[in-house]
């Protein structure tokens, strides 16, 4: 019997060799700090990653900077669950709308010891972005990549129904107007699309929706986001005016994705990332420009965006990481960044930049549309508790997209609904 | 023989039980640490309050329960979840039972059938649901240009409230068609050729023989898909995840689908916690019935073999 067990101690011992041959096999021959950088991106935006990576690891041989793609849905649940588990990654990116969340969680390092000793000129970047940066104080994040929206418009369509297409409607009026000219009866083309489910998260309704509040003057939360802001004679016109596209002037179609790129929508409001992904794949021609507002309001859009952050690991790895960080987020990297991917400038330096200008001028006119509009883009509240606030604010929204709701029970629910949220922290 | 079997011995010898715990231990490690390490850590959780990083885990008792059963999204989604299993498992037993006699008898290419309606069952859920999703598109799928064919108004099947449902029902009954069908299938072959020729002999026709034999005899393979269909269908998630998120209006937010929001969008692992054992409790109870029903099952003619 013994000798049985002597047999399987021995199998056993030679597996867990080998295994431990084959994982530290890389690492013996070379002294090299692996550092994990998680992104969800594909496309373009992946290549860009991959393409400085790899320049940075060139650069400095004793630190191979690895990229790893973790699905949208999934970044946020595996980062908590790796940080629980005491193995974060090195460095990571997040869209703006988490980093309440991530902020407040405790798990990530702080930059400012570093900007201080590099000398980076904060200020340059933008100031609505770094609130997503900042918490009590510290620095613990930087901007990376920026968005905003726009109003997207199919050209054949305008000249279809007799529009001019270089004059896209620049008011709410106009855009009734025009959408109901180009809309048809039989329901095979809507002059306008408006994103109306709440599917997941509710955000995408809800970030879709703020940008008329903002216009018409009122706000999402207010008193330094303490409660609902748009219960109000200025919120109800804004939801008034986007319910009578479906249910008044029926010029948008309830729960339609994608229309536009199918040439089954005239207009559409969305982010400066779709131009480069219907101008290889939609058949006509389209145009960009600002979000039409009313007369009486004022120019707004909804800004999104990515942060770049460390976590907290040890020193050398932090070091590393943040020296990696501070690199890609220089003006000279950011610049390229901006053109490879299309991602509008987080520094002010980039922008003002006549080489990027120039760039953009000759190479993609309309993204200059969201560059100019940056600066009546809006930040959603950096709070932990913005996730539920979107999805009870979609919800009765979304009654009343459906005419299940009047403009005002929709606007005095959600306040409630939002309220409870905010008071019960 | 029988004896034998199955009175236990109360002695092993050392290196038995040895050899039992070697061969044992590694299923039983992995049952340990992927069932039942998070089931008694989400019962903890269910009574804590817990919204992940940087949040304090707090124990509440039974707050939880008490906010589930406040919410009026719970209760939509418990109805959601109930209309959908009662839906499903109803017209799919129908369903199943139609088509598996319609291939009990004399058909040509039988075999050919078989595996028509079983593809579906083989199907990944993803897949199909996707697809499905194309085939209900209110402008140019399917489904809507058949209906239009055929004279018929086509809803906008998945963004209409009320039949959202309807089609992931109907999706559903599809999927399941072919497990039924199968199933029914060999029950059928199960029951003798001379309870229908004593049908016949005392005057009885088709329906009679379906009536009186068929169907009590049947009974138990009923229970059996019936209860499975249950269990089966409360638990659903991916079919409606990929085909509506829940929408419109929570028209199709099942319990599974409320769960994943609360647990991986808003982070609320506490209460996410006290609904997936909600969702035990209404599984086990289905269970408990299926145990009895089954166990007491004296219209078959198999008696205690479905015990």
């Amino acid at each position: 019997m013994s000798r049985k067990w002597g047999k399987g101690l021995l199998v056993l011992g030679a597996i867990l060799f080998g295994m431990s041959m084959v994982i530290s096999a890389p690492v013996l021959g070379k002294e090299q700090l692996v550092l994990e950088f998680w992104h969800y991106w594909d496309g373009n935006n992946a290549k860009a990653a991959e393409t400085f990576a790899a320049r940075y690891n060139q650069l400095h041989p004793d630190v191979k900077v690895k990229p790893v793609f973790v699905s949208t849905g999934e970044l946020l649940p595996k980062i908590q669950a790796a940080v629980l588990a005491g193995k974060p990654p090195a460095l990571a990116i997040a869209d703006i709308a988490w980093m309440g969340r991530l902020l407040r969680s405790g798990a990530l390092a702080p930059l400012d010891a570093y900007l201080k000793e590099r000398k980076v000129n904060v200020d340059d970047f933008y100031p609505s972005l770094l609130e997503y940066s900042q918490y009590k104080g510290q620095m613990l994040a930087l901007p990376l990549t920026t968005n905003n929206l726009a109003l997207f418009y199919n050209k054949d369509l305008f000249r279809a129904a007799g529009l001019d297409p270089e004059r896209p409607p620049k008011t709410w009026d106009e855009l009734v107007e025009y959408a109901t000219r180009m809309t048809k009866k039989d329901g095979s083309v809507y002059g306008f699309e408006m994103y109306s489910q709440v599917d997941e998260t509710g955000e995408g309704l809800t970030w879709n929706l703020q940008p008329y509040l903002w216009q018409a003057g009122a706000d999402f939360l207010t008193d330094n986001y303490t409660r609902p802001g748009f219960n109000n004679e200025r919120g109800e016109k804004a939801l008034e005016f986007v319910v009578d596209l479906f249910q008044k002037h029926r010029v948008a179609g309830l729960a339609r994705k994608d229309s536009f790129g199918k040439g089954q929508a005239a207009m559409v409001v969305n982010g400066p990332w779709m131009v480069g992904i219907w101008k290889d794949s939609v058949p006509f021609e389209f145009g960009c420009a600002p979000i039409p507002y009313p007369e009486w309001g004022k120019p707004a859009t909804n800004m999104g965006g990515e942060q770049i952050f460390i976590f907290k690991g040890d020193e050398k790895r932090e070091k590393a990481a943040t020296d990696f960080v501070l690199w890609l987020t220089d003006t000279a990297n950011m610049i390229e960044w901006d053109k490879m991917t299309g991602a509008l400038p987080v520094r002010a330096s980039v922008a003002k930049d006549p080489g990027y200008r120039q760039w953009l001028q000759g190479v993609e006119p309309r993204l200059l549309v969201f560059v100019d509009q940056q600066r009546y883009a809006h930040a959603r509240p950096p709070i932990p508790e913005y996730a539920d606030c979107s999805l009870a604010f979609a919800k009765e929204m979304e009654k009343a997209y459906y005419g299940r709701q009047s403009v005002k029970e929709a606007l005095a629910n959600a306040e409630k609904a939002l309220l409870a949220i905010l008071q019960k922290k | 023989m029988k004896e034998r079997r199955i009175k236990a011995r109360n002695r092993y010898r050392w290196d038995e039980i040895r050899t039992a715990i070697i061969c044992l231990a590694p299923a039983a490690a992995i049952f340990a640490v992927f069932n039942v390490v998070p089931t008694v850590w989400s019962l903890v959780l269910s009574l804590s309050d817990w919204d992940w990083l940087g949040t304090a885990r707090r124990f509440v008792g039974l707050a939880q329960y008490g906010a589930l059963l406040r919410s009026p999204e719970f209760w939509n989604s418990l109805r959601v979840t109930v209309l959908y299993t009662t839906g499903v498992t109803v017209l799919g037993l129908v369903a199943g039972l139609t088509v598996a006699l319609c291939l009990s008898g004399n058909v040509r290419a039988r075999a050919f059938w078989r595996s028509v309606y079983f593809t579906p069952a083989v199907t990944a859920t993803v897949a199909a649901g996707v697809v499905w999703v194309y085939l209900f598109d209110p402008a140019g799928g399917l489904v809507n240009l058949w209906l239009r064919r055929m004279g018929l108004p086509g809803p906008a099947w998945l963004t209409d409230p009320s039949w959202a449902l309807v089609a992931i029902i109907m999706v559903s009954v599809w999927k399941r068609l072919g497990l039924n069908t199968v199933i029914y299938l060999a029950g059928l072959q199960s029951i003798p050729d001379e309870y229908y020729e004593a049908v016949s002999v005392d005057g009885g026709g088709v329906w009679a023989g379906f009536a009186h034999v068929t169907w009590p005899l049947l009974a138990p393979t009923t229970w059996l898909l019936a209860i499975m269909s249950v269990i089966d269908s409360f638990q659903v998630f991916d079919l409606v995840y990929v085909m509506t998120s829940g929408g419109p209006m929570g028209a199709t937010e099942v319990m599974g689908l409320y769960l994943y929001r609360q647990a991986f969008r808003l982070f609320h692992m506490g209460y996410a916690s006290a609904v997936g054992w909600t969702i035990f409790i209404f599984v086990f109870l289905a269970t408990l019935l299926q145990w009895r029903v089954s166990g007491a099952g004296g219209a078959s003619i198999y008696g205690a073999s479905t015990r």
